[in-house]
């Protein structure tokens, strides 16, 4: 297989014998990386079916059990299908199998948004910069993009290369999307295989992504030491024109800045963001400011700082346009994934446009040029600012109180609060002038505003909640570390052995949405608690965002107080959701710096190394969205454990081991050929924990691997008891299948373990060089699998 | 007992959670649960967090769920650090699993909580965010179908054998102090 590289040759003006050609460009053949001589794995560009066995050893041992939301199938008019008590649908399917259908869409989706993010970004940049220009991760990583390397085979050097990577992601994509299609695949394990396919190629886009953009835009580049940003509501600089940027594609926020500086405008803008582009914009530019995670878009747009409000595209509440029409906020959709419904301007006069925006002829406009997204956006926000006058819809709490006697108490308000938050109640306190309550609900609310939706007396009650808590949030600023991008090789040759052997116990990634069951709080606990005992922490996307928000005593957030740099106790922000392969290329990396194991197309035995040796736990306290699935199905092909907040259980499907069966819990020694017992670890592959108390104990008990040594063992072992002991009241019973020999014992706790090993008639086991797969034994003693 | 004429309507608490072809049957009548349970040979009781900082009455549904199950001889799977408050109570009868594991476990025909305690064909449930308890029971409906369900919370889910409707707090606690009087505990 050699690496599908095309060259081409680009000219202004061609004299041929045929004639004279301008802007002509040639592509010719394929080109081959001469110059990288690591050799090419068994398994380059994998198709759909090319790591099935691998998938099949993984859903083996954890097996998915589904919680259907729908008992009915109608995707098709064949249906509606009634699934249910075992019948099956017109096609065939039973309800595990449309499960699992469910699953590979959701995982399809959440691929496809990260893909064609990527796919505009490479294009964008390649018209800009053109195909040739190089990539880079920054000083001191050399193995840039590893999961890339690790799949296609290909190192990829230059935008070209980027877009190479991509045309094979794309063909993946569709071959996945279309098994969903009625009549195509009919296993549950099969489309569960291909979830994983969707997840490990959504991995590939989002390096992309990652990588074209901190090569191009100005990014930190593998900086620990990444600046400080200014977040929070507060933050903003309310004398000055502002902008919202709501998204996840930085570069029409990039266009904006630019523009600002350009033309030293930067004293009268404050540019802000909400989402992904928050953080990415501030990795442009760090005097750009981050108002919060996702689920603060309508409370800003209708608080009336934001001048102006520009969508990209992602997670982006799609009737935003409404709300900022109710501040005269114009705003400007600059996708064509999410045109808003919006005029078409772009090939309109930049003063013209501006002017019918001003003049609020117009509520928004959709503009697909970039450059005058930036124009636009500047000249409007500083035009706009006076005529609006920081027009804001939060209602009076006089209102409130006037409005709120007509409560019907129908409850409604509260059943379609995702949270069943007491929002009657509190409704009915504000009667009294009594605004406590509503300013609780906001704390815990996730901003979706169903409670608007459902009451028969259309009030605006998160509105309410905001004015409610108006006090707090008009105070509400703290500093966040950027994403810093790739860990450096240095800090993996640093960290690899004590990771791999246990002695940090483990690396811990929080990422993903913000759609918590009670708040943001418990991500940052968890982040400090497995901070002070040196795990190392590693955080992206509005998780990221929400961690921040919590202060110690001195006022500090936690960046402030912690390293970014990949090691024992520090807290690492990659960046955004487009940053999360620098987590799993973290991981990768381990195998190639510390155990020299190849990546080049050697997708199944790096997994199988990550799986049985690092212990390296996901965690997505809020998760929401397709793409979330789509992340964590890239994990799980990995052989990651994920752990996700309450509501992630709607994703309907958990990937569970069974401890108590010890058939499921047999490797591979290497050194041997013989199959050996190992602890059940890690348990569970995919798991909705239902509080935060559970989620500690969890990811303590989900970083022990098979390859710990003894002492790494041992601390694992420690934390685990110590937080079982703390939450769940007593020594947990289950210590001596953790135990191989004697020195797995940490040292404190002998007497109860031995208690425990006696009363369990515990035997030595040997601690084997694990792995899943018989092809890795010394000697070549297994055959293909 | 009055419960039956005044309660609200047997739809899902929460909108939008609607389920499919079925629903589950209203518990008009808290007797049933006593004569579900005298018929079911292994009957099991699911206790989640929200078990932590509910009351009935005066009682702590811990408490009550100690005397449920003392009364009645059915073991207790607590979930997550809901176990700590049974074993603070010197209970013993009380077995630690996550919510998502049992969920998992109990579509294995074969599992028992402990040896001699099951299969089981009877599961009870209480204190889980109403989504969560949802899903649960989902997976059981669907793919357990050798156990039936009861829940006992104040609001209707669909995807239970059994449930209450939608229930006023004062007819809930009635409802939950006459199936204690029927099992044999304390009124």
């Amino acid at each position: 297989m050699t690496e599908q590289k095309r060259a081409r040759i680009k000219a202004d003006k061609l004299d041929t014998g045929f004639g004279s050609f301008r802007n002509v460009e040639v592509t010719i053949g394929k080109v081959i990386d001469e110059d990288w001589d690591e050799p090419m794995g068994p398994t380059p560009m994998p198709g759909v079916t090319t790591l099935r066995d691998w998938d099949h050893k993984l859903l083996t041992k954890y097996e998915p059990s589904y919680m259907p939301a729908c008992q009915l199938c109608c995707l098709c008019t064949f249906g509606k299908c009634d699934l249910t008590g075992g019948k099956r649908g017109a096609c065939g399917l039973d309800i595990k199998a449309q499960s699992a259908r469910i699953v590979l869409a959701a995982c399809n989706i959440g691929c496809a948004a990260h893909l064609a993010h990527a796919r505009h970004l490479v294009d964008h940049l390649i018209h800009e910069f053109g195909p040739r220009y190089q990539l880079t991760q920054g000083e001191g990583v050399d193995i840039e993009a590893p999961v890339s390397r690790l799949v296609t085979g290909i190192r990829p050097r230059t935008l070209d290369d980027a877009s190479s990577i991509l045309d094979y992601c794309e063909t993946q994509l569709t071959h996945t999307l279309s098994a969903v299609h009625t009549g195509q695949e009919g296993s549950w394990i099969d489309f569960e295989s291909k979830a994983f396919h969707a997840g490990m190629v959504d991995q590939v886009g989002m390096e992309i992504a990652d990588l074209v953009q901190i090569s191009t835009m100005g990014f930190p580049q593998s900086d620990p030491e990444a600046p400080l940003v200014e977040a929070g509501m507060a933050s903003m600089d309310q004398s000055k024109a502002n902008i919202l940027c709501i998204g996840h594609n930085v570069v029409p926020a990039a266009a904006i800045t630019d523009y600002a500086m350009e033309h030293n405008l930067q004293n009268k803008l404050d540019v802000s963001g909400i989402c992904c582009t928050a953080w990415d914009i501030t990795r442009h530019d760090a005097k750009a400011k981050i108002v919060g995670p996702i689920s603060w878009q309508l409370r800003f747009v209708r608080s009336g700082i934001a001048d102006v409000v520009v969508v990209d595209e992602q997670c982006i509440r799609t009737d935003i346009a409404q709300h900022a029409q109710k501040v005269n906020a114009p705003v400007i959709a600059t996708c064509d994934k999410s045109c808003m419904g919006l005029p078409d301007r772009t090939n309109d006069d930049v003063d013209d446009i501006v002017a019918d925006l001003v003049s609020f002829k117009v509520p928004g406009v959709f503009i697909g040029d970039h450059n005058k997204v930036g124009e636009v956006v500047v000249k409007t926000a500083i035009a706009v600012k006076p005529k609006r006058k920081g027009k804001t819809s939060l209602p009076s709490k006089k209102k409130i109180q006037e409005l709120a006697q007509a409560c019907r108490q129908c409850s409604e308000c509260r059943r379609a609060c995702p949270n069943d938050q007491p929002i009657m109640e509190a409704v009915l306190a504000a009667q009294e002038a009594n605004f406590g309550p509503l300013g609780d609900v906001y704390d815990e609310c996730i901003g979706c505003a169903r409670c608007e939706s459902a009451c028969p007396n259309e009030y605006d009650l998160h509105s309410w909640m905001v004015t409610a808590a108006k006090d707090r949030w008009m105070n509400e600023s703290y500093l966040v570390r950027t994403g810093r991008g790739a860990i450096k090789d240095t800090e993996i040759r640093a960290v690899g052995q004590p990771v791999v052997f246990g002695e940090i116990p483990g690396v811990i990634a929080h990422v993903g949405c913000a759609n918590y069951p009670d708040g943001g709080r418990a991500i940052h606990d968890m982040c400090e608690e497995f901070a002070q005992r040196r795990f190392i922490i590693v955080l992206s996307g509005c998780a990221a965002m929400t961690v921040g928000t919590i202060k110690d005593d001195e006022g500090k957030s936690i960046y402030e107080r912690r390293s970014g740099h990949f090691d024992a106790g520090g807290v690492v922000n990659v960046g955004s959701c487009v940053s999360n392969p620098h987590i799993a290329g973290a991981a990768i990396k381990i195998a190639s710096i510390f155990a020299k194991r190849n990546l080049r197309g050697n997708y199944e035995e790096i997994a199988d190394y990550i799986h049985n040796r690092v212990g390296a736990v996901g965690i997505s306290w809020g998760a929401m969205s397709q793409k979330a699935a789509s992340i964590a199905s890239g994990f799980w092909r990995l052989g990651v454990p994920v752990i996700v907040g309450p509501h992630g259980a709607k994703y309907r499907r958990m990937l569970l081991g069974r401890a108590d069966r010890a058939k499921d819990w047999m490797v591979y020694d290497a050194r041997t050929g013989n199959e050996v017992q190992i602890a059940p670890g890690p348990e569970h592959l995919f798991y909705a924990v239902e509080n935060m108390e559970e989620c500690m104990v969890l990811t303590a008990k989900l970083a022990i691997r098979p390859n710990d040594t003894a002492r790494g063992r041992a601390i694992k072992l420690s934390h685990y008891i110590d937080l079982h002991e703390r939450y769940k009241g007593y020594f947990p019973d289950d210590v001596h299948t953790f135990i191989r020999r004697e020195t797995d014992i940490p040292i404190t706790l002998k007497d109860k373990i031995h208690a425990q090993m006696k009363e369990n008639k515990w035997k030595e086991r040997p601690i084997p060089d694990p792995t899943l797969l018989k092809r890795m034994v010394f000697g070549g003693n297994g055959g293909s699998k | 007992m009055e419960v039956a004429s005044k309660m609200m309507r047997a739809e899902p608490w929460q909108t939008a959670e609607v389920c499919g072809p079925t629903k589950a049957q209203e518990l008009k009548k808290p007797v049933v649960v006593g004569a579900l349970l005298k018929k079911a040979k292994h009957p099991l009781l699911i206790v989640g967090a929200n078990a932590l900082t509910e009351k009935t009455r005066k009682k702590s549904m811990i408490d009550y769920f100690i005397e449920l199950s003392t009364a009645a001889k059915i073991p207790v799977v607590a979930t997550s650090n809901t176990i700590k408050a049974f074993k603070e109570k010197n209970f013993d009868n009380v077995y630690s699993h996550g919510v998502m594991e049992i969920a998992g476990k109990l579509q294995d025909p074969d599992w028992m909580v402990a040896p001699k305690k099951g299969p089981h064909d009877l599961v009870m449930t209480f204190g889980y965010p109403y989504y969560m308890e949802w899903l649960m029971l989902s997976a059981l409906i669907n793919f357990a179908p050798q156990i039936k369900t009861i829940t006992l919370g104040r609001y209707f889910q669909p995807h239970a054998t059994w449930s209450f409707p939608n229930l006023k707090k004062q007819k809930w606690n009635d409802a939950l102090k006459e199936i204690l009087s029927i099992l044999g505990g304390t009124k």
